[in-house]
């Protein structure tokens, strides 16, 4: 057996009860090794991935090759994406498990 | 993170969101810590709260950063759902090194009082794998919570 996170999906129900991400661009901010992305990327028209250590994004973009969905990861602080990027952007950002 | 530095995040956010948007946000519940089960289908073996679970400060600050801009009414709070993320593993050794693959790049270690105590709770979750009955899992379980927050134009940042 290799280790299951959140295989009752009460992750996804809750973030499915809370926001449509059916067409939606996406940022998630501190995106780790994709665990989240790829179990709500396929629902959105785009998600843009930010995280600053570089393992995981390496792990992340493995966990969504194949996927359908269009997926960008950039390795970055999120404070220097931010910087880069024009406002008005995003229909949703997803904050997970970063604030602290 | 800092408490600045949390604040200056969520005003990010707002500037990157188009006026519509919608912020989720996730984070470790403040009100209990992560626990430990081993547990065949319904039946529960073991239970006990991770003894290394030291950033209850750090969670207490986060909600501040997130009090203090809907306080500013830079977003407002829509809606908020409590869930548990559990973490699934067969054994005490694959539970371990999953936390040691995923969370290797983590600078900040707990003290090590607390580390030998959360080695005492894994050696008494080996214990009771051992002596369950069936296919005993392992059963990591982290209290959670998930906010839907929309921006709002008053004090918009461009």
């Amino acid at each position: 057996m290799s280790v299951r996170t959140d295989p009752d999906g009460n992750e996804t129900d809750a973030l499915f009860e809370l926001v449509h991400l059916e067409g939606a661009h996406v940022l998630e901010i501190g995106a780790g090794d994709g665990r989240l992305t790829w179990r709500y990327a396929h629902r959105a028209a785009r998600v843009t991935a930010v995280e600053p250590f570089e393992a995981s994004v390496a792990r992340a973009k493995q966990g969504v090759q194949g996927a359908d969905a269009a997926v960008e990861f950039h390795h970055a602080a999120f404070e220097d994406f931010a910087a880069d990027n024009d406002p008005d952007v995003f229909d949703v950002a997803l904050l997970s498990w970063a604030l602290c | 993170m800092q408490p600045e530095g949390m604040v200056h995040a969520l005003e990010q956010i707002h500037r990157l969101l188009k006026p519509a948007g919608i912020l989720i946000e996730i984070h470790p519940a403040v009100d209990g810590p992560p626990f430990v089960e081993v547990r065949s289908n319904e039946e529960l073996f073991f239970s006990e709260e991770d003894p290394a679970f030291d950033y209850e400060e750090d969670l207490r600050r986060a909600e501040a950063a997130v009090e203090s801009v809907l306080e500013r009414r830079l977003f407002a709070l829509e809606d908020r759902r409590k869930f548990e993320l559990r973490t699934y593993a067969a054994s005490v050794k694959e539970m371990r090194d999953h936390w040691t693959f995923v969370g290797a790049y983590d600078p900040e270690e707990p003290e090590e009082a607390l580390l030998r105590r959360r080695d005492e709770m894994y050696a008494r979750a080996a214990a009771a794998l051992d002596a369950a009955s069936d296919v005993p899992e392992l059963v990591y379980v982290e209290p959670a919570q998930m906010s839907r927050l929309v921006p709002l134009m008053g004090d918009r940042l461009r």
